[in-house]
Order: C-alpha cells, then structure tokens, then sequence
C-alpha cells in the first residue's frame, strides 16, 4: 500500500476503525482477518495500531486501512485523531460483559455525532467461542433464550449479551450486526466483506489522498485482481 | 485569585509533596513566571520539598587527579565559575548560568538558560545531598575571600567496614575534596554559611539513610576496595540474569564501563558525583549496561527521591497488599504483553517485578493510576535497575520528566503532540504542508514515540540510548529525536501520501538503524558512522535550538486549545453517558449543565487551594522550621480540577451545590452575605449529615469568591438530600441531571407538585405532617421572595376555590398588588386549605376538622370572600387593598371585626406570641371567624394543636395546589423556569433585583438585634405597604387596639406548645422596647408596629405548626409573649413571619 499514487493499484482504499472497551478483542479481530491468527498474549495497543487488509468484492476491492485503537479508557480521547475521516468502524464488544455492550452503545453515538456522516458502522459482538452456540453459523434462537433466563450455569454459556438485545439496538441505529469470534475466526471475514459492501461507491470517489481520485478509473482493474485470491493480500502490520 | 498568585506560588513552592503531577509541565497562570522553587528543582531535579534558600556566586575548584587525561592545569585542578544554592537537604553547584535573574522576587524569576535550559543537571557543577558531605571547612588561605573545603562521604559504604588496615587503603579510597570560592559580600557569604552550617546540623540524621540507598547504586560496587572484592553486587536490573539488550562488544560495553570507573573514581560517584564535560560526553555515547540504572536515577534525580523515602516503595506494597483496584486489573492484562521479546520477561521473576512496580505505582498517584506504555516503560527500566529504583524513576518520570503523558486524559501527550506538530511546521515547513495536503496526521504516528519513550518504536539498544540523554536533558530529547527522524527521512515521507506509507516508511528506518548512515562513503570513518549516531548528531546539532524552554512556550501556547479539546471531549462522553433521565433535558441545557457542575468544582478547589496556601503560608511564617508544613502534604498542587487535566473531583458537596444552584436561581441566593452559617436543620442526623462542610468558613478568604453568596435554606437542603441518591453526601454529575431533569424535565405539574409532597415526605410514607406543610409553604414563600418567573396570569375570574368540594363561594376579583403579593395571599391560603382538609391522625381530630367543615359550609353560603381575603390580608398592597379593605369593611361589618383582630396583631408589637392561632385561622377563614367567635376558632385551632396530629396526602395537596391559580402555576411554570440552567442569571447584583420581598428571606441573619432604622430599611417594602393600610385606615385603628387585647386574652388561653420557635423568627430586628412607643407614637410609627404585627400574625399560623426547632424557646413564646417580645430574638422572629408570608 505505501505508493498508492504510482503502481496501478486496483483497489480503493477504506479507512476502518475498531472501537470498543479495554479486552474485547479488537486487536484479535484483526489480527483473525489480516493474518489469520490468533494470539492468546497480544501486545497492548498504544495510541493506535495500523494494519492494512484487502478484501476483494466481486466488482471492486477494497483496501482496508485498519486503525485498530487502545481500549484502555484514558485513551478514549485520543479516538478522535483516529475516527476522523474514516468510512467504516467496527465497534466491537464482548458478549460475555454486558458493559462492553454499553460501551459501545456510547461509540456508537460518539461516531455518530463527530465522525464522518455516512460512516459504515458494524456492532460485532466479540467471543461466541465462549457460549454455546460457539461455531454454529448464524445466531442461534436457544442461545439467545438460554442467556436471558441466565442459564450459563447448566450449560457452560458465558453468554451474557443476547443476541436479540444487541441486534435490535443495531437495526434500531441501522448498524450492520454480528456475532464472531476471532479464536475461532467464526465471521470474521463476513463481518469485514459487509463492511465493504456497505460502503457506498459514492464514498470511495471521495477517499483521502490523490490516489484515491483515481479510484473509479481503475474500475477495469479492480476485476482483474479480484482473481488473485482474498487471503494474498497485503500483510503489512505497524506497531507504530 | 491573582491577587494571590505571589503567595500562592510561594506556598506552592513550600506545599509541594514528593510527587508534583503538574510540575514539570508547569500549567499555572505562574506559566511565565514558573516559581523559583520550581525551577531551582528542576534544576538539580531535587524533590518537590526543596526550596532555594541562599544562592551565591562562587568558584568551584576540584583538585587535580593523577589518573583524569586532558587539558587540566596540572598545579590547580580545574576551575568553575558559577553558582552556589543551599536548600534544605541540598547544596549544588551549577556552571549553567542560572535561573535566578537579580530582578526576580522572590517567589518568581525568568527562565533558565543553559544547555538544558532548566531542564535538569546541566553545566559542571554538583548536587550534594548535605547528609553526604562529611566535614566543611573554612580556609583563610586568601585572606579577603571567603572560601570552604568540603569534604564528602564519597565511598562512604566502603568506610564501613572499619577495618583497621583500612587507612592504608586510603590512598585508594582518596577522600573527596573541593574548594569553593564564595564572591558575595561578607555578609552574603556569612548568611549562606549560617545556612550551609544549620543544614548540615540537620543533615547528620540523614547519614544511615544515605548509606542504605547508595548501597544499592553499582557504582559502589564497582570501585569497591580490594579487600571487597567477593561482595555480590546489587541488583542492576534484569539484564544481570538475562543479559541486556544488544552484543556488547558491538556497544563498547567494556570500554564503557572502564571509562566511567575512572571518572566516578576521580569526581565521586553517585550521591558525590561531580559532573565535569566528561560526564555529558560519556552520556551521549551511551551508558554501560551495568551502571545505566544508576545514571538514569542520578541524572533524573529520583535518586533523590529515593533518599527522601528510601522505604517508600516496600512500604506501599505492604500497605496495599492484598487489594485491588481498577488500575491493577488493568495492569494485570498488560503484563503478558510488556517486551515480550525480553526473555525476562517471560519469567515470573520479570513479570512479578513488573507488577510490583506498576502496582506500587498506581497506589501512590491513583491520579494516574495506570495507563498501557507505563508496562513498556517500566518494563525497560527494570532490565537495567532493581524494582525500588524502577519504582522511584517512574515517579519521576510521570510527574516531571513527562508529566500529564499518562494521567487519566493523557492531556501531556496531546499537548506534547501539538507542541510537536507545531515544531515540525517550524523547522521543516515542507514537509509539513505535505503533511497537511495529504491530509496525514502526523500524531497517528509520532504520539507512540513519545508516550513509550521511543521503546517500542526503535530497536531497543537505541531507544535506551535516547533514554540517556533524555534522563539527562529532559523532554526536549524526545523532541529533538523526533524532529530528527523526519528530517532524515524526509524525502521519503514527501513521497508518502496517507497515513499507511508514511507509517511505513519510518517503520523501515527504525528497522535499519543499525546500518551504516553512509554505506557507499569513501571514508571509512564515514562508513562507520550509523543511522543511529546520524539520527543523535541530527538531534543535538541540527536541532540544538529546541530548548526546554522553547517547548515551554509552545506547550503554553498550545495548553487551552489541547485542554479544550479534551474537555470538550470528555464533555460529550459524560453527557452521552447520562441516564435516560438526560433525555429530558435538552442538549444545550445538559452541556450548560455540565459546565456549570465542573465549573463550580473547579473554581471551589481552586479557591480551596488558596485558602489552604495561605493558611500554609502563615503557619509557615509562625514557625523556623519549616519541615512540618510540607511534610505529608498531599496537594498536588497546580490547577487541579479542570476536566482536561484529569480526575480531582467530579463530586459536588452541598456548599457547591448552592453556590451551584445560586447561580442559576435568583431565589438560592443569599439575603444576607457573609452571614455565619447556621444549620437549620433540626433533624438529628442533619447536623451531621451537612455538619461537615465548609469548615474553613472562619477563613479570611471569602469562600465564595466573586459569585452571590449562596442562600442556605432547608428547601435547598432537601433538594440537595433527594439528589443524594446514595447518601454519599455527594452528589454526581449523573445526580444533579437526574435532579433537574426531574424538576425541568417533566413540564408536568403534576409530576412537579408530585416531586415537591415527596421532598417533603420524609419517611416516604405519602404523608406529609403539619410541620412539613409548614416547611413546605415555608419554601414556597422562599422560592418565591425574589419574585415569581414564569408565565404567570391569574386570570380575574377563574373561580378556581369553587372547584374544591367546600369551596368558599366565588372568588372576587382579585385585589390590586404584584403578583408576588397575590402569591403571598397565595400560600397563606394554602396553609390554611391545607391545614383544612389534611387528614387528622386521630378520630378526635376529625371531629374538630368536621366542625370546621361545618363552619366553612356556612360560610360558603355567606358567600364570602375567603381567598382573596386571605391573601391581602397577609401583605397585599398598599392603596388598592386599603381601599378594598374599607370597602370590605364598610360593606361588610363582619369582615371588619376579621380585619380587626388582625391589625390588632399588627400592632401588638409586644405580643409575636399571641399571633399563634387564633388569628391565623381567622385570618385563614374569614367566613368562619366573622361569623362566630372565639370559640369557634378555638375548635378550629386544633388543626394546629401538635397533640392532634394530622397530616396531608399528595391528593390532598394537589388539590390545595390546584385549587389556587397562582400556585398552580408556580408549580406549572414558575418553579421549573426558575432554574436558568442555560444563561445562567444576569451578573449583576443580585440585590439590585430584589422585589419588596427581597429582604423577607433572611433566615439566616444573625440573631444580633439591629437598631429600627436599619431594620426599617431592610423591610422597608413590606411594612410600607402594611404602613399604609395602617395609616389610611385610620378607622381601623381603634378596633385595632380593641381586638389587639381580645386577642392577647385569647392568646394567652390558647398558648400552644409548638409553636414556631422563635429562633426561626429571630431574623426580626425591630428590638422589643421599641414596639411600646410603637402603639402611641405618630400614626407611622405606630403603623410600623402594626405592620409588625401584621407579620407576626401570618407567622403564628407558622408559629402555631411549631417550627418545632428549639422547644424551649417555645414555649417562652408561646405562653409569655411580653419575655419575647422584649428581646431581640422575639423582634427577629416578625421578620421571620414576613419571609414566611413573602
């Protein structure tokens, strides 16, 4: 990705941002999506971590840019610097802690009021792999039941967030909404491809940087690269 | 609180505990003029406790060495002009042409200049702790001068072991000598000398405790005699089980290590170092492994720190062991993850120091707390030291070197940012409107570098390289690092178009460091040169121009927008926050809110501090020494409690509370400014429960600033009680919007009358007794002294009495006056409706109330005129109500025997008892008391009699409230709209806005007896209403005398017990003796008196519900009007009565 100005490069560029309470995974996530990894003992993020991953849609790939941000509270502050023209952000929480739901209920209306209008925001409820309904594709009804009569304990579900709760205050928000798990990887690919369908094309003309006014040129070239698998794509972290 | 910045900062000087978050940054308005205390701290980076106390220009010579090479002069050693500064614990010497500029006073100065401009120990020169130095000497050897030898306890761990054969190791162990040449005058130099001699006394204690923390310096062990050479040397960090970072024999390591033994041997080591060029140059090539620890704890000065505690750290974990807190949940998740890479780290012996420090940490400045890079930090500081000076560095880290980086809003590393954003415009404008096109922002990647001080940005073995420097010359390395790095990659960021290449490119330099910074270079020495030494040269060379005191300024500069920004910030996640009550609140009334809550809180710890400096600072002044004053002062200091700057207090106390209400509420203002506080509560527990606030009102200092003094009235009292949702005496954020949202919210009378029944609804049993009725009238007439806002319009035919089931018949037409007069007729109806129709206790009592029942039936049939009639009665105004009055009378001969009693009341001065029930149910009732007698009223007094108990449901109190229009609307409109949450009141004055009323509030006056004519202007709104009814009735007058008696008779039978005390009524401040001459005097004098009791008959209704605050008072008034009549009290008690019905 460094010289998007020279090299023809078929993609247009998103700027994504993870927001979401101290340990919910974010880092994971991406790690899950960019590397197709998992690390129990990730390095703590300061200030903000960037990664960059491709996803290739059947008309277009898009080029994530990923502003993976601190939890820690007192870095809240500094969201800002790293929202600020983003197009997508993945607000994530951990189904196991419902504050982490209300933590990002706040983001969520912090991105609505200060970030760019327009923003494509997904609500991912992080950690499935510790309820029972762990693998399964698609959020599953009895889960769903079993948490809200607390039924973790017959069951072993850490479940503590419905999946009904959150996925009725995302489409009350018009929220894209799932459940992953970056441990096991359940969605998390699908959680991003949303993303990037979501992202209206009008909003890609308009990316940052000079390269991105070239971006619907090279609609032709786009396609030619879509065929070049998904998982290819850049691995570039930065610790930075 | 400019006034007081001289002093403050001079207290603040002398306050400053161990750990100062804010001093080195340094954000008071003294900004311009930081203290001298300060700089001379930062300085010789000395503990906070340090203050100058003598400096003087002197000439420091160091003996010659036989081993040091160079350019010495062989005969005299080496020479240093500079100056000499005596502090408490301290002597240093500084080359760096100091601080202290002639004009400065002395609790300011200029800034530094010198090589790290303030920033640390710069120039040649020393800083001795004085329990260091061994002997002082004064040599006459140059007659006129005035010079001193002193001795140090260099190597003084050695000299422990008091082996015999020890002198003749002494040749090793040279013992460190220096001469100081003092230039002052005599006197300077005797003056200083007295100081130095005092010092040194003080200092011996200190001995043991030196011996103990240089135990643990390497440096110790590194220059150990002979005879010690099996000892095992102190921990030096992990790196002594897992090696440190990097091949040594690529850093020189030995070499290293050589060269500094020789230096510490020739110019002291650790507490005794000398610094000489040497030093400074030995620093910029990088410190050996072992001694880096101690250097790094020497050069930031948390050596000292430690020497002033050295149990500190051992003594924390003790204290805290076993607890937790938020911050070590935090630091538990990191520790996993802190250098990883470092194989110690992958032990439980790394991580366990780890947690210690940072745990230990997070106890002694829970300000800060923990915040994620302090593990990256700490995590590298504890390869190179032990875990107590791992501990003590980081102290000095957070609170000096880098101060606000990692507080709770990180307001030190946005600042920095901007400060660094603003230096890169500066110095490579290119690059920096490239910058800007590409719309990159620069902080995404540079905020990392300086929040982990360049640890995990670089390879490790360069970051440490740029810690030395920075331990040394402060923060302006991180910046001169930084600017360095973009000026050397600088055409490759030009290349660089968004965020992600610029990342890149540098993430690619900082991987090559390592290489040669001229590979293709013909010259070798070139070639050898490599990215790193490059990037140092760049920092040093080419940007020696930033100074400490450059950044100084751009932080200053930067400051407001930085701490805006974070408080606007933190402004939008609170409001976000708030509960669903918020909602009811508009945006720009929750934003007002929160300003007003913080703003209050901030300008209350601001004038907290001052007051507290101030008193510091006399008793500073009242003793010599000092010690006491700053010992375990836990203030920390500098513009605490502004939201950007992180957690003081986000808690409001229920002074802040009024001063928080008074400045949004007419009515919470104070009547009377500067009175003592008196705790009106008379519940039990109320005393305690307010008794511990604002303790400090015995101060010189006004506690309320600028601001309107705050009324202090039970209503405010329950207000504040009912947001107290968890009885914390506190109220949050979260508490005052849920408070006001349920007040201004609702725009629902109902809800409002609702909310008020229930703040008087103690037991929450949804009755409301008589002395809460009481209270409850007692606040409506408190609300409402100032004048009603709100859109009020009593319409002249509403009959709204008719809508009660014992409605007295149509309402006439209202009665001339202001509204607030008619509200004033408002509420004593509403006393007496209330009283009327609240449900007795016992069966007996119902009977009485079934009687009164009877009576009002009839009455209605009078058709009489009850409400309006009450209300002018009460207060309402002069002509019109006068001319109604002689209407009334000549209409209707039983309104005037009704009228009668009442003025009677007016003008018995000297019976405030008598006013008791009769006449307020009279007055309540016309209907009743004109047709019928005392009997009657008699019966109807056991309304109030208190061994008849009753009380009022919320129906029944909705329904008196509704019943009048005027109270119908204050609830509607006019309480919620008086609450200006948004704008707040107008500045001006608030006595100006006064309404007659004004005066009438005065609850808390002091119980002193004022003379008439003060009294007479105070009131003067009031009773020149009353006067004129008096005056122009002059009919009245005769009945009034008649009635008067009658009444006193009657008094005197119903004497009660709980009545309304007179220390409620003490307000009042016509003095007794007065009042006799009142009823024979000239008409106005006379009707003055009468007004009087005019009030005082409004009060008895008051009285005779027993304000119930002091029983025996009481009963003196209820039973022996004449004993309280006299006194001052008694008179005060009118004024009362007139704040009631006003």
């Amino acid at each position: 990705m460094p010289d998007s100005a020279n090299a023809p490069k078929p993609s247009s560029s998103v700027k994504l941002v993870l927001l979401g309470e101290a340990a919910v995974g974010k880092s994971s996530l991406v790690l899950r999506f960019v590397n197709n990894d998992f690390q129990e003992n990730k390095e703590p993020t300061i200030g903000a971590a960037f990664l960059t991953q491709k996803c290739n849609l059947p008309t277009r790939t898009i080029k994530f840019e990923i502003w993976d941000t601190a939890g820690q509270e007192r870095f809240a502050s500094l969201a800002p610097m790293y929202y600020r023209n983003a197009q997508a952000a993945l607000v994530v929480y951990d189904l196991t802690k419902p504050t982490s739901l209300v933590k990002a209920k706040h983001w969520v209306a912090e991105l609505q009021r200060q970030a760019s209008p327009g923003i494509v925001i997904a609500l991912v409820g992080n950690k499935l792999d510790l309820t029972n309904d762990s693998g399964s594709s698609g959020p599953s009804e009895s889960a769903a039941a079993a948490a809200a009569e607390g039924g973790e304990e017959e069951s072993g579900d850490a479940r503590k967030v419905s999946t009904d709760e959150a996925k009725t205050y995302a489409e009350e928000e018009s929220l894209l909404f799932f459940e992953t798990s970056a441990k096991t990887g359940h969605n998390v690919t699908e959680v991003f491809t949303a993303i990037a369908n979501a992202i209206p094309e009008t909003s890609l003309k308009s990316t940052r940087g000079p390269g991105a006014a070239n971006a619907v040129s090279r609609v032709g070239d786009e396609q030619r690269v879509n065929l070049t698998g998904p998982r290819e794509a850049v691995k570039e972290g930065c610790a930075c | 609180m400019f006034n007081f910045s001289s002093l403050v900062q001079k207290a603040q000087s002398a306050a400053q505990q161990l750990i100062d978050p804010m001093q080195g940054l340094n954000l008071t308005n003294s900004d311009k003029n930081p203290a001298k205390s300060t700089l001379y701290q930062n300085q010789f980076r000395l503990p906070s406790s340090q203050t100058p106390l003598y400096e003087i220009p002197a000439e420091l010579t160091i003996p010659p060495s036989n081993v040091t090479q160079g350019d010495k002069d062989r005969d005299r050693g080496w020479h240093y002009a500079g100056k000499l500064h005596l502090s408490e614990a301290y002597v240093c010497f500084s080359t760096t042409p100091t601080s202290f500029v002639s004009t400065a006073s002395t609790s300011t100065s200029s800034a530094f200049t010198g090589q790290t401009h303030g920033g640390g120990p710069g120039g040649n020169g020393f800083t001795f702790p004085l329990c260091a130095i061994r002997r002082v000497e004064r040599l006459n050897s140059q007659s006129f001068q005035f010079a001193l030898a002193i001795t140090t306890w260099n190597g003084i761990s050695q000299e422990a072991s008091k082996e015999k054969d020890a002198q003749k190791d002494k040749k090793d162990l040279r013992e460190q000598r220096i001469t100081i040449q003092l230039a002052g005058s005599r006197q300077a130099c005797e003056r200083f000398c007295d100081g130095l001699k005092r010092g040194l006394r003080s200092a011996v204690g200190h001995v043991p405790k030196l011996k103990r923390v240089i135990g643990e310096c390497y440096s110790e062990y590194l220059l150990r005699p002979e005879d010690k050479k099996n000892a095992s040397p102190p921990d030096a960090g992990l790196g002594m089980i897992f090696r440190y970072p990097g091949d040594p024999k690529k850093l020189r390591d030995r070499a290293k290590m050589r060269l500094w033994a020789e230096y510490l041997r020739d110019n002291g080591r650790n507490a005794t170092l000398i610094r000489q060029p040497t030093f400074h140059k030995l620093i910029r090539v990088g410190l050996p492994n072992r001694l880096r620890g101690e250097m790094w704890e020497l050069t930031s000065g948390s050596l000292y720190l430690r020497l002033e505690n050295p149990t500190l750290y051992t003594d924390t974990l003790a204290k805290f062991s076993g607890q937790e807190s938020l911050a070590i949940d935090e630091i538990e998740k990191d520790l996993n993850r802190s250098l990883p890479e470092y194989p110690g780290f992958q032990t439980e012996d790394g991580i366990g120091r780890l947690r210690r420090v940072l745990t230990a940490y997070s106890w002694i400045n829970p300000d800060v707390g923990y915040c994620q890079a302090m593990n990256i930090v700490v995590a590298a500081l504890l390869i190179y030291m032990s875990e107590t000076q791992a501990f003590f560095l980081l102290s000095a880290l957070c609170d000096r070197l880098v101060p606000g980086y990692y507080s709770t809003t990180m307001y030190g590393t946005l600042l920095d940012q901007k400060v660094f954003e603003s230096l890169v415009e500066k110095t490579m404008p290119i690059l920096w409107e490239h910058l800007v096109k590409s719309d990159v922002q620069l902080s995404v990647v540079s905020l990392p570098w300086f929040l982990s001080l360049y640890i995990n940005s670089m390879p490790l073995v360069f970051a440490f390289r740029v810690l030395d420097v920075f331990f040394v010359e402060g923060p302006k390395v991180l910046f001169q690092v930084g600017l360095a790095i973009l000026r050397i990659n600088g055409e490759d960021l030009l290349d660089a178009t968004d965020d992600g290449a610029f990342i890149q490119v540098l993430k690619g330099y900082f991987s090559r460091l390592d290489e040669s910074a001229h590979p293709k270079s013909e010259n070798p020495k070139l070639r050898a040169i490599n990215r790193f030494q490059e990037l140092m040269v760049v920092a040093f060379k080419e940007f020696s121009g930033i100074t400490h005191s450059s950044i100084q300024d751009l932080r200053l500069k930067n400051k407001d927008a930085v701490l805006n920004n974070i408080e606007n910030f933190a402004k939008r996640t609170a409001i976000r926050n708030l509960g669903p009550d918020s909602k009811l609140l508009n945006p720009d009334e929750l934003g007002a809110l929160y300003d007003r809550f913080y703003g209050i809180l901030y300008e209350r710890q601001q004038q907290d501090r001052i007051m507290q400096e101030d008193q510091l600072r006399r008793a500073k002044a009242s003793k010599t020494t000092a010690a006491a004053a700053f010992s375990d002062h836990q203030d920390h200091g500098v513009e605490k409690g502004r939201v950007g700057l992180g957690p003081s207090t986000s808690l409001m106390d229920y002074d802040a509370f009024r001063e928080f209400l008074a400045a949004m509420s007419k009515w919470a203002i104070s009547d009377s400014p500067s009175s003592p506080r008196r705790d009106q509560f008379p519940d039990k527990d109320q005393g305690q429960y307010f008794g511990s606030f604002r303790k400090s009102s015995n101060n010189l200092l006004s506690p309320w600033r600028a601001g309107p003094e705050p009324a202090d009235h039970e209503f405010m009292q329950r207000m504040f009680r009912r947001w107290d949702v968890d009885s914390s005496s506190t109220l949050t954020l979260q508490d005052v919007v849920t408070g006001l949202a349920q007040i201004k919210g609702k725009r629902d009378i109902m809800g409002t009358i609702t909310y008020f029944f229930e703040l008087y609804d103690d037991d929450g049993d949804g009755k409301v007794d008589r002395e809460g009725i009481l209270r409850i009238s007692e606040a409506l007439l408190f609300l409402s002294r100032r004048g009603l806002e709100g859109s009020l319009s009593v319409s002249n035919s509403n009959p709204s009495l008719s809508t009660l089931a014992d409605a007295n018949g149509p309402v006439s037409p209202p009665i001339g006056g202001s509204m607030n007069e008619r509200f004033l007729g408002s509420v004593s109806a509403f006393i007496r409706r209330c009283f009327e129709y609240a449900d007795p206790d016992h069966p007996i009592n119902q009977a009485g109330s079934n009687q009164r029942y009877e009576g009002n039936a009839k009455e209605n049939s009078d058709g009489s005129q009850t409400a309006d009639n009450s209300a002018f009665v009460i207060g309402d105004d002069d002509e019109e109500e006068e001319e109604e009055e002689e209407e009334e009378e000549e209409e209707e001969e039983d309104l005037l025997e009704f009228e009668g009693p009442k003025e009677s009341l007016k003008s018995t001065k000297k019976k405030p008892g008598l006013p008791s029930i009769s006449p307020a149910i009279g007055k309540s009732d016309t209907g009743e008391l004109r047709r019928v007698s005392k009997a009657q009223s008699e019966k109807a007094n056991v309304a109030l009699d208190p061994s008849n108990p009753l009380h009022m449901t919320l129906p029944t109190f909705r329904m008196v409230v509704l019943a009048d229009e005027l109270l119908e609307q204050f609830f509607e409109s006019s309480f919620p709209t008086s609450i200006h949450i948004i704008d707040g009141l107008p500045t001006t004055a608030p006595p100006s806005s006064l309404t007659t009323f004004s005066s009438f509030g005065r609850s808390t006056i002091t119980p002193v007896p004022i003379p008439p004519p003060g009294a007479a202007g105070a009131t003067r709104g009031l009773r020149g209403v009353l006067d004129n009814i008096v005056t122009d009735a002059s009919r009245v007058a005769a009945e009034v005398r008649r009635r008067m008696e009658e009444a006193q008779r009657e008094l005197e039978k119903n004497a009660l017990p709980g009545q309304r005390d007179e220390d409620d009524e003490e307000e009042e401040d016509i003095p007794g003796p007065k009042t006799a001459d009142g009823y024979s005097g000239d008409p106005e004098r006379r009707s003055v008196r009468s007004s009087d009791r005019d009030l005082l008959d409004g009060a008895d209704a008051e009285a005779g519900a027993g304000k119930g605050q002091d029983g025996a008072r009481q009963s003196i008034l209820g039973s022996d009007e004449t004993t309280t009549g006299g006194s001052g009290t008694a008179a005060s008690a009118t004024q009362r009565i007139v704040e009631f019905e006003g």
